[in-house]
Formats: structure tokens, C-alpha cells, sequence
């Protein structure tokens, strides 16, 4: 067995190209997912039934559903909504709300991790309830929920790699191409996986910073 | 003229569930004096306390401070909850000390006593600074300022979370089993800082089991059991002259446990 590296360096504008698309696709997908994520765990500590149960239902949903079959919804059901989108937008918003109900469990757990009598102290101080979430729960909460949360990030990424189901030009879906164009197998996969390790190794590393950076006091 | 007291309690009534656990109590607390409420565990002596900072919500009853209703708002007889914002406003006057000191482990001792400096009274950062570093100085940690909580030992996490209490410059102090949780030869710091904000004439009330503590510094000793008064007055009366079988029975069993 031979490993042609020519095959690569002639692609590697084409691989460098769907890179790009998938670190920026799982960078905004990663924003949306931690704020769907904080905004549905906020709204589930709230003492309304109602409120918890829509919180509750969007969880089960998005843990509940491939995220393959939630792409296919949004881009192939869209239209027949009236909703038609693009397919790195659907990339983005499927990925994003996908991870939004783990990234809320996440801080759920985050939540519940700070005695309550923590809160209770804040509250005889007569600091406001939006000040507590701000100031002493989130900055705790950092420091548990930074190596689940750095998990959850390099799953996404990892799903996005579907997105070339939807025709979305990332990492995958341009070695696909390069692999139909040269029927090489071995060059194009090898290639791609190191990239992905690449782009998940600087996550890992970049969690372990924030990791350290913020697990200092405690 | 006669002054209000600072703490008044007119019966109140607390049920968790099927639970009836504060039946009926009344207590009034004067400015600069001091009441220990004493009881065997799982008296309602905390949670009397808790409801007296509306921390758990009581159920009948009233509880007044500075002559405000506190948790209720109350038109025409009727009884519906206070917003948070007005619950705020009448326990501002209240500093609480918890058993587990409850201190923020991401802030210093120092952040802790100006956290609530900076975000509700909005002090700049150096005023609040010197605010803190005078209080913890009276409570005398001030050379720990800059460690955080874990960084501490016991009895200097509870004497800067009486340091946090009184930065906010609280008209009456309230004391859950403070000292419970302290190794034994950490209890003494505490009960001495407690001591002094007494002798400077701060209002207290102290849930303990430290009977000497309450039976040197409390002006009213008040002792509770199953969710009631069962006797209350001056600690010389409490300790040396017990008229209720159930108050002789507890004082029996904690000075056979003393040696």
C-alpha cells in the first residue's frame, strides 16, 4: 500500500476551503447552542410550570432526535413552511439548537451545583436576582460545566460532518468530492481525519486554558 | 414615648406539608438586645428564624421589622405575597449569619464583604475597599482579605461572613447556629466577635447550642420545643431556675454531655 501525498497537496486548497466552512459553521453553531442552552436553563429555574414544560419538551426533543433527521426537517420541511433557507444557515441554526439541549443540561447541572444557601446569603444582602445568576452563579458554575461543555463542542463539530448530507461545501463534503474526482480512498480520508483532530486537539486545548484560567479559585 | 421593637413576631405559624412546625410563637426583639433561642434539634428554632427573614415563607401570623410587614402584603384583610423588590426593601435592615457561612468560594474574604457594596449599595470599588478591609478588621481576618474562602479555616470563613453581614451596616443581627459546624477550638473566635458586636449594642438573635453564650451575653433566653415557646426569660431564670418539666429534661441532658 502507498500513501500518494501529490493527491492531498493538489486539493489542498479544496480541503483547506471546507476547513474554513466548518470551523466557522461550528464556531456560530456553538455560540447559539451555549445561549439557546443558558436561555432554556434560566427559564427552567423559574418556578412556572408552563414555562418548565416548554423547557422540558425542547430538551427531550433535540436529545431525542438524530440530528440528521432535524437537518432534513429544517432544509428539505422548510419550504413547505414557507421557510426556505440556505444550506450553511440550516447547518448553523440545526446544529446550534441540536446542541442548545445539551449545552442545557449542561448548565442546569451547573445550576443545581451551587448550594442554595450560597443564594440565600446573596438574597439577605438584598442583591438582585438577575446580579446573583451574573455574579455568583455563572462564574462557579464555569468552572464545572468548562470540560462538559468542551466535550459537547467537539461533538458538534463532529456532527457537522453530516452536513454534507444537505450539500453544505464543509470539511466531509469536500473530501467526498475529492475522493469521486480521484478515486483515491485512503489520501483523501486520512487527510481529513487529521484535520478534524487538528480542529478538535485546539479545542481540547483551548477548554484546558479556560479550564485553568477559570478553576483557579476553587 | 416607647420605641418599636426592631424584630416583632405575632403568631406565627410554619407547615412543611403535613408537618405543623412553628405552632403559633410571638417574640419581640428590642433595639440592642439580645435573644438566644435554644431547643433540642428539630425544635423549629431555624426555621422560626427563617421565616423571621422570610428565607422560608410562614404561613399565618405576621412578622414585623421596624414595624414593616415583612413577605405579605396585606389590603383589606387580605393576604397576598410581597414582590421581591419590597421584601428587599424590609429585610435590608437584617444581616443573617448562616451555620454553613455560605460564603462565595470564586470571591476573596475581601469580595465577599464588598460584593454587596458594590452591586446594591453601588459603591466605587475603593470606598467599598476600605468599607471591607474595616470590617473584616473588626472581625479580624483583615490579614486574610486577599485568600479566598478556601484558603481559610472555619472559624475565620464565619467571621468574615459576620464581616459580610454587617458591611450592608444591619440593624439587627441574625445567628443560625453559627458556631455548629466549627471544630471545637474554632468556636471561641466566634462567639467572641459575637460577643463584642453585642457589647457595642447590636441587635441580635442568636439560634445556638452554645449555653454559655447564651447564658453570659443574651438579655432574654427563649427556648423552644415542638414548634413552641415552652419557656422564655432572663438567662439567670432559664438556666438556674427551669419551670417546665421539657426545659429541666434538655438543660439535664446538655450538662450531662458537658463535662
Amino acid at each position: 500500500m502507498s500513501f500518494d501525498i501529490d493527491i492531498v497537496l493538489r486539493y489542498g486548497p479544496l480541503l483547506l476551503s471546507g476547513l474554513w466552512t466548518t470551523v466557522y459553521i461550528c464556531a456560530l453553531a456553538s455560540l447559539l447552542a451555549v445561549a439557546a442552552g443558558l436561555a432554556v436553563a434560566l427559564l427552567y429555574s423559574l418556578p412556572f410550570h408552563p414555562v418548565k414544560l416548554l423547557c422540558r419538551a425542547y430538551i427531550e426533543v433535540m436529545r431525542g432526535t438524530p440530528i440528521l433527521i432535524l437537518l432534513f426537517i429544517l432544509y428539505y420541511g422548510g419550504p413547505s413552511i414557507g421557510l426556505t433557507l440556505d444550506a450553511e444557515p440550516v447547518g448553523i441554526v440545526g446544529l446550534g439548537l441540536y446542541g442548545g439541549g445539551y449545552f442545557a443540561e449542561i448548565f442546569r447541572a451547573g445550576f443545581q451545583s451551587i448550594p442554595p444557601g450560597q443564594i440565600e446569603a446573596a438574597r439577605m444582602l438584598g442583591i438582585p436576582r438577575r446580579m446573583i445568576v451574573a455574579r455568583i452563579q455563572i462564574p462557579q458554575m464555569l468552572t464545572l460545566i468548562i470540560p462538559p461543555s468542551t466535550n459537547q463542542v467537539i461533538i458538534l463539530v463532529k456532527e457537522s460532518a453530516l452536513l454534507s448530507i444537505i450539500t453544505v461545501a464543509e470539511l466531509t463534503k469536500n473530501t467526498t468530492q475529492m475522493v469521486n474526482e480521484t478515486f483515491a480512498v485512503i489520501e483523501p480520508y486520512v487527510a481529513v481525519a487529521l484535520l478534524y483532530w487538528l480542529i478538535i486537539e485546539g479545542i481540547a486545548f483551548a477548554g484546558g486554558v479556560l479550564e485553568r484560567r477559570f478553576g483557579r479559585a476553587s | 414615648m416607647e420605641s418599636k421593637p426592631v424584630v416583632l413576631v405575632e403568631n406565627l405559624h410554619k407547615r412543611f406539608d403535613a408537618a405543623h412546625v412553628l405552632k403559633g410563637i410571638d417574640l419581640a426583639v428590642d433595639s440592642s438586645r439580645v435573644v438566644c433561642v435554644i431547643g433540642p434539634s428539630g425544635s423549629g428554632k431555624s426555621t422560626l428564624l427563617r421565616c423571621m427573614a422570610f428565607l422560608d415563607r410562614y404561613d399565618e401570623g405576621r412578622v414585623y421589622i421596624e414595624g414593616r410587614l415583612l413577605g405579605y402584603r396585606e389590603v383589606d384583610g387580605k393576604r397576598t405575597p410581597d414582590s421581591d423588590r419590597n421584601i428587599d426593601s424590609v429585610r435590608s435592615v437584617i444581616g443573617m449569619v448562616f451555620q454553613h457561612y455560605n460564603l462565595w468560594p470564586h470571591k476573596t474574604a475581601l469580595g465577599n464583604v464588598t460584593e454587596a457594596l458594590r452591586v446594591v449599595k453601588k459603591l466605587g470599588k475603593a470606598e467599598a475597599e476600605a468599607i471591607g478591609m474595616e470590617m473584616l478588621a473588626k472581625v479580624g481576618v483583615d490579614d486574610k482579605a486577599h485568600d479566598y474562602p478556601a484558603q481559610l479555616s472555619g472559624g475565620q470563613q464565619q467571621r468574615t461572613a459576620i464581616a459580610r453581614a454587617l458591611a450592608i451596616r444591619p440593624h439587627v443581627m441574625y445567628f443560625d447556629e453559627p458556631t455548629s459546624a466549627l471544630d471545637p477550638e474554632l468556636v471561641g473566635e466566634v462567639l467572641q466577635v459575637m460577643q463584642e458586636l453585642a457589647s457595642d449594642g447590636m441587635t441580635m438573635v442568636v439560634v445556638t447550642h452554645e449555653m454559655g453564650f447564651a447564658a453570659h451575653v443574651a438579655d432574654e433566653v427563649v427556648f423552644m420545643d415542638g414548634g413552641e415557646v415552652i419557656e422564655r426569660g432572663p438567662p439567670d431564670d432559664i438556666f438556674k431556675r427551669p419551670r417546665s418539666e421539657r426545659l429541666r429534661e434538655f438543660l439535664d441532658t446538655w450538662r450531662s454531655r458537658t463535662i
